[in-house]
């Protein structure tokens, strides 16, 4: 089979993994300052855009190995082929649109390692997956980072709270805000020069594995400005189901809690990537929103909807994978399998996209629009509900003017 | 297999650093809020934000590999 064909499909799925890796995870920075009004959807979403765009072009150094040796590559190893990779992505591609559509904040580089797993194990048997690495990089993490990040925002929350408290006098919280927009602003930084570098690393191991690059050798400039333009438009497009979720799924955020929960955002990320005991992001917000949340008192935490997410982060290894594993039997059989393979993703991730203009609203701009209000603060609510009667008020004075061919409507002005 | 020290020093690390930066700037924004105003108290309060923002900046120092050493 023509190699280039495959490297090509590659390439081309990376980007799209990267693409929803962006709007996968612009909850993880930007449900907050939305939640509390500290930044206007849009305004939030377009900052977090700029900060993974510049993260990426920040950060390229990638990393040498595709699945920081869950599968052992390499001299001694297995061969980790173009068709594995194109097989672990569709899994990973599959699993990041499932999560999306029901809302759920799951760990995109989690799902890229169960793609590639499934893959290697039906691609290259059962001896080529490093268990003990899955367990200590992938398992262990997943319970502690929520535990960590949970903790530093319950802490961080109390004491936000505990300082600023006057028993007699108007509490003065309104500056958490301004905070907020910093803290977060940090945590999408954080997120462009991590996860578009992921996606840097496949293409440029997918290259060198087609033989178009050299080992060990840099991702070209071009990568670097797709993969970073590809994540910046995915995060600017917003998954707004996912930041409906953590900005007011699981608690009702106020701006204190929102400050408090993205300061212990970036504190644990910044200090699980430097001092060598790596944390996924998405987890670690996850965590200190509910820290935060249980942190204030009279906050309230919907236990449901924690439950399913953290669910969701057990099953999002193994699900990713066996969808990687089942490419990659497709996949064996030759060219035949590969057209078929690549009909296949096309088919599930379009058919996501018609289910997920379906429900709620029937179109996408709907759907965005209620994702938009619903993560109103209180008082936006009221004003956008008032100036909505107003309008209709306006629209029947008008209409009624219009209608004063025979003197009706000339009393109501 | 797994590493508890990196572990236990990124907890302490994190847990830490949030509580700090959070707290600096809650008393910056309490400082603020003492009536009646007095220069002392403003001035003392822009100290704790400048202070928090420092503690930001060697954050963003952090994320920018380039301009550490690896």
């Amino acid at each position: 089979m023509d190699l280039t064909f495959i490297v090509v499909l590659v390439i081309v799925l990376a980007i799209f993994f990267d693409f929803t890796n962006g709007f996968h995870d612009t909850a993880n920075a930007m449900a907050t300052p939305i939640a509390t009004g500290a930044l206007r959807p849009r305004v939030a979403v377009a900052v977090a855009a700029v900060l993974n765009l510049a993260g990426a072009f920040l950060s390229t150094t990638v990393a040498s190995t595709i699945s920081g040796g869950i599968i052992k590559e390499g001299p001694g190893g297995v061969d980790i082929t173009p068709a594995m990779i194109f097989a672990g992505l569709i899994g990973a591609v599959v699993w990041n649109l499932v999560t999306w559509l029901r809302g759920l904040p799951s760990s995109s580089s989690h799902a890229l390692f169960g793609g590639l797993i499934g893959a290697a194990l039906v691609g290259a048997g059962l001896g080529s997956v490093d268990f003990g690495v899955v367990l200590s990089k992938v398992v262990f993490p997943a319970l502690l980072a929520p535990l960590v990040a949970g903790v530093a925002g319950f802490v961080a929350t109390r004491l936000a709270y505990r300082i600023t408290r006057r028993p007699v006098e108007k509490n003065r919280r309104a500056g958490f805000r301004v905070g907020q927009i910093f803290t977060s602003s940090m945590v999408a930084l954080a997120h462009g020069t991590n996860d578009a570098q992921k996606t840097m690393g496949v293409i440029t191991l997918a290259l060198i594995a087609g033989g178009f690059l050299r080992t060990g050798s840099a991702p070209p400039f071009w990568v670097i400005i797709i993969c970073a333009c590809a994540i910046a438009a995915g995060t600017y497009t917003g998954g707004w189901r996912i930041i409906q979720t953590l900005g007011g799924g699981l608690t009702d955020i106020k701006a204190t809690q929102g400050f408090s929960a993205e300061a212990a955002t970036a504190a644990t990320v910044l200090a699980s990537s430097h001092l060598g005991f790596a944390l996924s992001t998405t987890q670690v917000a996850s965590g200190s929103i509910i820290g935060a949340g249980l942190g204030r008192r009279g906050g309230s935490i919907q236990w449901g909807t924690a439950g399913k997410i953290v669910i969701a982060w057990f099953i999002t290894l193994p699900a990713a994978a066996a969808v990687g594993a089942v490419c990659e039997l497709i996949a064996q059989f030759g060219v035949v399998g590969l057209a078929l393979e690549v009909v296949l993703g096309l088919g599930v991730i379009v058919g996501i996209f018609v289910i997920s203009r379906r429900r709620p609203g029937s179109s996408n701009a709907l759907e965005v629009d209620v994702a938009m209000n619903s993560v109103r603060t209180r008082s936006e609510r009221r004003d956008a509900e008032k100036k909505r009667s107003e309008e209709i008020l306006a629209t029947r004075r008008r209409l009624s003017d219009e209608s004063s061919l025979f003197g009706y409507g000339q009393d109501v002005r | 297999m797994i590493d508890w020290g990196a572990f236990i020093v990124v907890a302490v690390v994190s847990i830490g650093s949030a509580a700090a930066i959070v707290a600096l700037f809650a008393c910056g924004l309490r400082l603020l809020a003492v009536e009646p105003r007095r220069g002392a108290m403003s001035a003392l309060a822009y100290v704790c934000f400048a202070v928090a923002a420092l503690g930001a900046l060697y954050g963003v120092y952090l994320i920018i590999p380039s301009l550490h050493p690896a």
